[in-house]
């Protein structure tokens, strides 16, 4: 799971300031949430890949795809199998076969594959934008971000913690497994059943460690005075700059581009 | 002003015995005050009283007594897991994190930060992130956040405990600046080896109460306290000892300074006898050849290793943080997989086995022992590896195990709730009933009080003589030079050293090279000329007499 995490680069995307990134992703859900054209898609995913090349982070968004692989699969069929219950809504285009099996009408065509694609296409880009905003913001600019959004602290410092604890989590669960194979527990040469009863073994000493790691950190915000009730400062400031103007210029023309297209080819899906 | 502790009395619920028993104690202002005493003796509860945590966060016990600490006092604890402690993902930002909490102004805030960052020589880390820092510079680091925040009380719980001996320096250059700055600070930690340099003056605590509280010549020279409450000391200490058995006028010393002070006025520097090379037997059962690793993000962090453990042999692996030593050990029980290279036992590539498979013949005891209990019992949890490897094991030998390490009565208890070097000695007590005849332990001290230390001396010297070879992780030097028979020592990936270890003791190269001291015990024997070098502090004090009865007659 180390694609969830911060990567401590120096490239655009980590130049910007937090709301810009925020703001980006926020635009990009809507947009692939009410975009159903391939070519529209395809379109903002050219401007994603643009964006992944000038960044430097296409290695972490090729890990990305191997994590999702599965779901983007099962997305792709599931859209696929029920395109198979119904004729294509616009005229042309090649329709392999068509007919009855076991009592149901089949129509299988080039339309079933469109709509896998759409789908699993708005998905994708839809977490790889907020994957982008993920990997290129650490939490500690993350909840200045959203304090400066007028989010209250105790939300925005919850939500920072979250990514601060995530890789410690991780990387206790990893030790445990490693510690319980050392020790005799086979997790590699199994089964499917015996791998799920591992994971519950696991499970209770990664829960303690969990439930210890929580209490030292409430501990420490004990020693650091941290209080909600009281009005805090903060040391550093978020500004944005020329990048920030340039990205949402560069976001604005593609978010055109993208709702163009999605009118000038436009298949229902 | 000093700071006064009075009648202090603290039970965790109504009914409950009474963890803290009328104590009174005074802290020193602008002093360093160690807190010593065995685990359970409530070092933890007072801590938690001082800094507020009870009866703020911890509000179900009954607490009587009086804290004299003046008006609004700002107590800071520096834990012993900064990765816990600290927030913010960069220095700079965890640093400022108290000091926004107390809504200080960001320009003083700057002026804060610019000071501590110099007092603590830190200014060369500001720009880095806190995960990409070592041990002893996060421990810095989370020093530096409080100090910010000018507390009247420092409180540092076990600061070193799983740091390496750069990390230890490190620390130590910290507290010897702030303890020339008039800070107050007080060291909660059962090990004064490295902490007897800095500190002024020993609380000590057993069962609830202040055995001791005073200055810390008086404490040094106390022997039966320092038992009883199984402090760890200097070696130096041990050796003075030692040496006031023999000779009751000696002046006290604990550190090398005023060892060399006062042992230069007994013998006369000689030369060592010349070395007769040590013969290690040829048995080696396990074997690693021409291993690399290069990890994902093109870390190298083996680099052409070729080692060998002969059988029945305690072999030490040596090293600073980052030099490779835990990525080997996992590359012996499989945990890694090589770059290129291979590892043989019995001759046979282990390459292709899974690590359950390894670990009938080669175990890892790991360095956190909460990562390896999930039993219900502590008697369930020493069978663990004997039931996983379908070894069959009695009632009768469970029980004598219990009884000999002192766990008996701890038998049905839940494991997670015994104290850290309880938990350690536990997961290396169900090793004892594995196949396995290599026994990996990667840092077996860690928590362990000094009785706890000498029981897993013993169980050593146990898996020894039943012909087992024990690989050992230690930053603990006097205690590797005591039980180990040889040493691999590694430094940025690379075998600098391997033999036995009457060879290593005469290498201060390698020591130099890799930053790492030669306990005190060997560095005296080596340069009085003593018939032999001397590994343990018995074994000089035998030599220490045997040397001045030659010279009185």
């Amino acid at each position: 799971m180390d694609y969830l995490q911060y990567v401590d680069k120096d490239s655009l995307l980590h130049r910007l300031d937090p709301r810009t990134k925020f703001f980006f992703f926020l635009a990009m859900a809507v947009l692939t949430s009410l975009t159903k054209s391939a070519a529209a898609l395809v379109f903002l995913f050219l401007f994603f890949l643009g964006i992944w090349l000038s960044c430097g982070i296409m290695s972490e968004m090729g890990k990305l795809l191997g994590q999702l692989k599965a779901l983007l699969i099962f997305i792709f069929l599931l859209w696929f199998v029920l395109g198979l219950f119904e004729h294509p809504p616009v005229e042309g285009g090649p329709i392999f076969y068509e007919g009855n099996v076991l009592g149901m009408n089949l129509c299988f065509d080039w339309y079933d594959f469109y709509k896998g694609l759409v789908y699993s296409l708005r998905i994708y880009l839809m977490i790889a934008s907020f994957f982008m905003v993920l990997i290129t913001t650490n939490f500690s600019e993350i909840i200045l971000g959203l304090c400066k959004w007028h989010m209250p602290y105790s939300i925005s410092f919850a939500i920072g913690l979250v990514f601060q604890i995530i890789p410690i989590i991780i990387t206790e669960l990893r030790a445990i497994m490693e510690a319980q194979s050392s020790r005799g527990l086979e997790i590699e040469e199994c089964g499917t059943a015996t791998k799920i009863k591992n994971y519950i073994i696991f499970s209770i000493p990664l829960l303690f460690r969990v439930i210890g790691k929580g209490h030292a950190i409430s501990l420490a915000m004990h020693f650091y005075k941290l209080n909600f009730s009281v009005k805090r400062t903060s040391y550093k400031t978020i500004k944005a700059s020329k990048y920030d103007a340039w990205f949402l210029l560069a976001t604005a023309v593609a978010i055109a581009g993208t709702v163009a297209l999605r009118f000038l080819f436009y298949i229902p899906v | 002003m000093n700071y006064r502790i009075q009648n202090l009395t603290y039970q965790y619920t109504p009914d409950g015995s009474e963890v803290l028993k009328d104590i009174s104690l005074e802290i020193r202002q602008s002093a360093v005050t160690a807190v010593v005493g065995p685990s359970g003796c409530g070092k933890t509860t007072l801590v938690n009283i001082l800094s507020g945590v009870i009866p703020k966060l911890e509000s179900n016990g009954v607490l009587q007594g009086e804290l004299e600490l003046g008006e609004n006092p700002l107590v800071s604890v520096v834990s012993q897991s900064p990765e816990n402690q600290l927030f913010g993902y960069g220095v700079e930002d965890a640093i400022a994190f108290g000091m926004e909490n107390m809504g200080l102004p960001a320009q003083e805030i700057s002026e804060r930060l610019e000071y501590v960052l110099d007092l603590l020589n830190l200014q060369y880390l500001r720009k880095r992130s806190v995960a990409a820092l070592s041990g002893g510079q996060r421990q810095a680091v989370c020093i530096a956040s409080v100090l910010a925040m000018r507390p009247n009380i420092l409180i540092m719980d076990e600061p070193v405990s799983s740091l390496d001996p750069n990390g230890k320096k490190m620390v130590q250059g910290v507290l010897n600046q702030l303890r020339a700055d008039g800070t107050t600070v007080l060291i909660v930690d059962n090990n004064l080896e490295w902490s007897a340099g800095i500190v002024d003056r020993v609380v000590g605590l057993s069962d609830g109460r202040v055995l001791f509280d005073g200055e810390k010549e008086e404490f040094f020279r106390n022997f039966d306290l320092q038992e009883k409450l199984g402090v760890t000391i200097p070696q130096e200490a041990e050796i003075y000892r030692a040496m006031a058995k023999i000779r009751p006028e000696i002046p006290m010393f604990y550190s090398m300074q005023g060892a060399l002070q006062q042992l230069d006025a007994l013998f006369a520097q000689k030369e060592l006898p010349a070395h007769a090379a040590q013969e290690l037997p040829e048995e080696a059962f396990l074997t690693a050849h021409q291993l690399n690793k290069i990890f994902a993000d093109g870390f190298h962090a083996l680099k052409d290793i070729n080692t060998s453990f002969p059988k029945g042999q305690v072999v030490a692996i040596m090293g600073q943080n980052g030099s490779g030593k835990t990525t080997l050990v996992k590359h012996l029980n499989g945990l890694h997989k090589p770059t290129s290279g291979d590892v043989r036992y019995n001759g046979q590539s282990t390459l292709k086995k899974t690590v359950a498979q390894i670990s009938k013949n080669i175990i890892l005891v790991f360095q956190h022992p909460e990562h390896m209990l999930f039993e219900q019992t502590v008697t369930q949890e020493i069978t663990f590896c004997a039931r996983m490897q379908g070894l069959p094991f009695t009632e009768e030998q469970v029980a004598e195990v219990l009884e000999k390490y002192g766990l008996s009565a701890d038998a049905e208890t839940f494991p997670i709730n015994l104290s850290m070097g309880k938990k350690h000695l536990l997961t290396i007590l169900s090793v004892l009933f594995s196949s396995a005849d290599v026994v990996i332990l990667d840092e077996p001290t860690l928590g362990m009080d000094l009785h706890i230390k000498k029981q897993l001396e013993e169980i050593i010297a146990f898996l020894k003589e039943q012909g087992k070879t024990v690989i050992m992780i230690s930053h603990e030097i006097p205690l590797v030079f005591k039980v180990a028979d040889s040493a691999v020592i590694l430094s940025g990936g690379k075998k600098i050293y391997e033999g036995g270890k009457e060879a290593l003791a005469r290498r201060d190269d390698i020591f130099d090279s890799i930053n790492i001291s030669l306990p005190p015990v060997v560095r005296l024997s080596r340069r009085y000329g003593f018939g032999k070098v001397c590994y343990n502090v018995e074994e000089f004090a035998e030599q220490a007499a045997a040397m001045l009865k030659r010279e009185d007659a």
